[in-house]
């Protein structure tokens, strides 16, 4: 199967007051399309950087990141905005769901980021049936109009998964998506991403300390001195 | 698209946006109030400055003034521009107003009323003449016409029978109340309904006195005459041409001045013979008209030295208003030949055996095309050039010290001062308005700080650094726009309804005065607004809040994403 993303020696460091940390140090890695990869490893050991660097939301010290053969870092700032909107879902530990908005329309923002203004003078909220449908898949159908402190922590996460993917994404970044949640909950978190996931045929890149959770992926890598090696 | 759905939502579910939003509100609202006031005074000073003297004059700089008054005026009648002249002689003199034992220091006018009419707003400031006339022709207007005199009369004792009902009425009420005795809120609010009470008292009273004097007036017309509309009303009342000739009643009223030769004066209504009340009314006691005044005023003669005072006898037959405070305050107008002879500028035989020429101290001039000021230039030109020719053939007449200037020239000092003190506060309201970039430039601030972590979520869904930024750039366009529009809306209504405000609210209610109609030469405070000038404060709002709201919009757009999604 073709390689949908690759992360190619990629190399972070972060300045720590008058100290440089080398956080990634030449890290590799391939996710093939259709491919779920759990990603583990100690905290701090730059997991979640190296999939923001994924996400073409932050920017490597060096190093290449290709999607479909494509260096996304060669990019312009446009294209980088473009390429995370419509190919990249994000799932965050804490949700960051827009306190002013409602569920719904959390759900429909990256719908409305990707659609050009004046589809506004003809349709009301571009996606909004879409979003209806998945929110009722995801058992959110009675909680539309609800803002995200109305909701429970894994309601929040559903609400967070439905907007990753409103865009249909091909790579699902999920960072540490149950870290905030009982075990409980969080199970049913990973189902649903997993099912969604299938349903949307999309790769999903899922960052977690939970083993039980990594052993559910097709391949778990681990992230270890800056690099990356097969758990 | 999802940039303004997010400043919708941040406008309506943050409730800190209601603090800049109340800002701008207040300095529009401030600025269009002050601002429009203030133009509607200095337009008014402007209107009355043009109508107090021609639209241009010839003045002597030397105290003597300038003879050949009388052949000038000649000459300058033939000039197509110029659509009529007056002389005038003005003189520093002493009133005294030997019945009441008051005396004053004024500047004595010597003019001829009916030319002076022409060239200026003299017959249209009279009281007697002009004004109550007038009043009573309105007052009337409803009136069944067409009517004949005797049935005016009949008419107008109706309206005094009227007027008569309603002042007893408060009369009445007003010996039903009781001295208020306690404290408190009651007592308090007892205390006010009865000076609201007096107030209409004596407004009940000014409307009494008012159609008292109606029916004087309608009382000389000729009971057979009929008169067919209030227009036609207005004609019989009002004399054709202002007058100093004091009627014959007077003279029936004083006789003891029968014996003198009399001469009418009129007196500027701020010289202090009349008391004006809290609505600007100006209150005449009945025995102040016709009463004897002596004038006394010092001759200069031609080496600009003084001569002995020379007094003259004269009755007030009419007040002037001309809403300019110190003509009104220092004024006396007199005969044109009786001040000339006071002030010895009259035709003078010489012991050599020659003779010195009458003089005046200015000619006042109207111009055909009054309403635009660079025709009024022109003319100026002309008429200068003129009075130059003029003073060739003519070289007594010290054309040397004569000065031709528009109205605009000669009052430019007093309204230069009121231009440029509304333009001073304006300035330092502008100035305390930008408080209101300060203040939006805070909130702001607070704003992007608070919403770090949004900026990095909405970075995350594939927001640009230009998207992210032009959220907030609308957010302080809606939030500027918002408080603009409010500001217009209450700015425009405050400015519109100030005279209700002040009068029904202010002082009825809470008993507080700002406008004191007794100070100012303007009974109404101004109420018109200028829609340019809303435009322009409305404008500059909304680019305040712009600026106010740019740098926290830069800073939010170069939010790192991967530390904004951090931030606690």
């Amino acid at each position: 199967m073709a390689n949908l993303l690759e992360l190619i020696d990629i190399k972070k460091s972060f300045r720590m007051g008058t100290e440089e940390v080398q956080v990634l140090s030449g890290a590799n890695l391939a996710i093939a399309e259709g491919e779920f990869v759990a990603l583990i490893g100690a905290s701090g050991s730059g997991k979640s950087t190296l999939l923001h660097i994924a996400g073409a939301l932050d920017r490597p010290d060096s190093g290449s990141v290709l999607f479909k053969g494509r260096d996304i870092m060669r990019c312009g700032f446009f294209e980088r905005y473009r390429f995370r909107n419509r190919n990249v879902g994000f799932v965050f530990q804490l949700y960051h769901l827009l306190p002013e908005l409602n569920v719904l329309e959390n759900t429909l923002l990256p719908a409305m980021v990707a659609a050009p203004w004046y589809k506004a003078l003809i349709r009301a909220r571009p996606g909004k049936a879409l979003a209806i449908q998945m929110l009722t898949d995801m058992g959110l159908g009675g909680r539309l109009k609800h803002r995200p402190n109305e909701l429970s922590g894994g309601e929040r996460q559903r609400a967070a998964i439905a907007r990753a993917l409103i865009n249909r994404p091909a790579l699902l970044l999920a960072d540490e998506p149950t870290g905030n949640l009982d075990p409980r909950t969080g199970h049913g978190i990973i189902d649903l991403l997993i099912r969604r996931r299938r349903e949307e045929n999309c790769s999903m890149l899922l960052v977690t300390h939970d083993v039980q959770i990594a052993q559910l992926a097709d391949r778990v890598v681990r992230l270890e001195d800056g690099k990356i090696t097969p758990a | 698209m999802y940039k303004l759905f997010l400043c919708f939502r941040y406008l309506t579910r943050k409730g800190i946006v209601i603090f800049p939003i109340l800002a701008v509100w207040l300095c529009v609202s401030m600025l269009i109030v002050v601002y429009s006031i203030m133009t509607g005074f200095v337009d008014r000073v402007r209107d009355a400055g043009k109508e107090l003297m021609g639209d241009v004059v010839i003045q002597s700089t030397l105290a003597a003034g300038f003879s050949h008054y009388d052949g000038l005026q000649k000459q300058l009648a033939k000039l197509p521009c110029v659509a009529a002249t007056a002389p005038v002689i003005s003189t520093y003199g002493i009133m005294n107003l030997p019945e009441y034992q008051t005396s004053a220091e004024v500047e004595v006018l010597g003019i001829k009323p009916a030319l002076q009419s022409r060239v200026s707003s003299f017959g249209k400031s009279l009281f007697w003449q002009y004004r109550a006339p007038l009043d009573a022709a309105h007052d009337l207007r409803h009136a069944p016409f067409p009517v004949t005199g005797s049935q005016l009369v009949k008419y107008a004792r109706g309206k005094l029978q009227a007027a008569l009902e309603v002042f007893r009425r408060h009369e009445l009420a007003i010996r039903k109340l009781k001295p208020i005795k306690g404290h408190g809120w009651i007592a308090a609010i007892e205390h006010h309904w009865h000076v609201i009470a007096r107030e209409d008292y004596r407004q009940a009273e000014y409307h009494l006195n008012r159609v008292f004097r109606d029916l004087r007036f309608v009382q000389k017309l000729p009971p057979a005459a009929i008169i067919r509309s209030d227009a036609a009303l207005r004609k019989e009342l009002i004399p054709p041409a202002p007058t100093f000739e004091p009627p014959a009643r007077a003279r029936r009223d004083y006789p003891s001045l029968a014996a003198e030769p009399k001469y009418g004066c009129v007196v500027g209504i701020d010289i202090g013979l009349y008391t004006r009340d809290r609505f600007g009314h100006y209150h005449r006691p009945p025995g102040v008209r016709f009463s004897p005044v002596i004038l006394t005023v010092v001759p200069i003669t031609l080496s600009s030295t003084l001569a002995s005072p020379q007094s003259h006898r004269f009755q007030i037959v009419d007040d002037s208003r001309t809403k300019v405070f110190t003509v009104d305050r220092h004024t006396v107008y007199a005969p044109f030949r009786v001040v000339q002879k006071m002030a010895f500028m009259q035709q003078q035989d010489l012991l050599s055996g020659g003779i010195r020429p009458a003089r005046c101290s200015e000619i006042e001039i109207r111009v055909h095309d009054d309403q635009h000021q660079a025709a009024v230039n022109a003319a100026r030109n002309q008429i200068a050039a003129a009075v130059r020719r003029y003073a060739l053939k003519h070289p007594g007449m010290q054309s040397s010290g004569l000065t031709v200037m528009t109205w605009l020239q000669e009052q430019s000092q007093f309204i230069a001062a009121v231009d440029k003190e509304r333009d001073l506060i304006t300035f330092l309201l502008g100035m305390m308005s930008l408080v209101v970039i300060v203040v939006i430039f805070l909130i702001f601030f607070m704003i992007v700080r608070d919403k770090t972590r949004d900026i990095g979520i909405i970075k995350a869904i594939g927001g640009s650094e230009v998207g992210v930024g032009s959220i907030f750039v609308l957010y302080g366009l809606l939030i500027s726009s918002a408080g603009t529009l409010m500001g217009v809306i209450t700015g425009v209504l405050f400015v519109i309804h100030d005279n209700w405000i002040h009068d029904d609210i202010l002082w009825r209610i809470f008993g507080i005065t700002i406008w004191n109609r007794r100070v100012y030469i303007f009974s109404r405070i101004p109420d018109q607004v200028n829609p340019e000038t809303v435009v322009t404060i409305a404008l500059l709002a909304i680019v305040a809040g712009l600026l106010g709201a740019i740098i926290p919009a830069l800073i939010a757009a170069s939010r790192d994403p991967v530390h904004a999604l951090r931030y606690e």
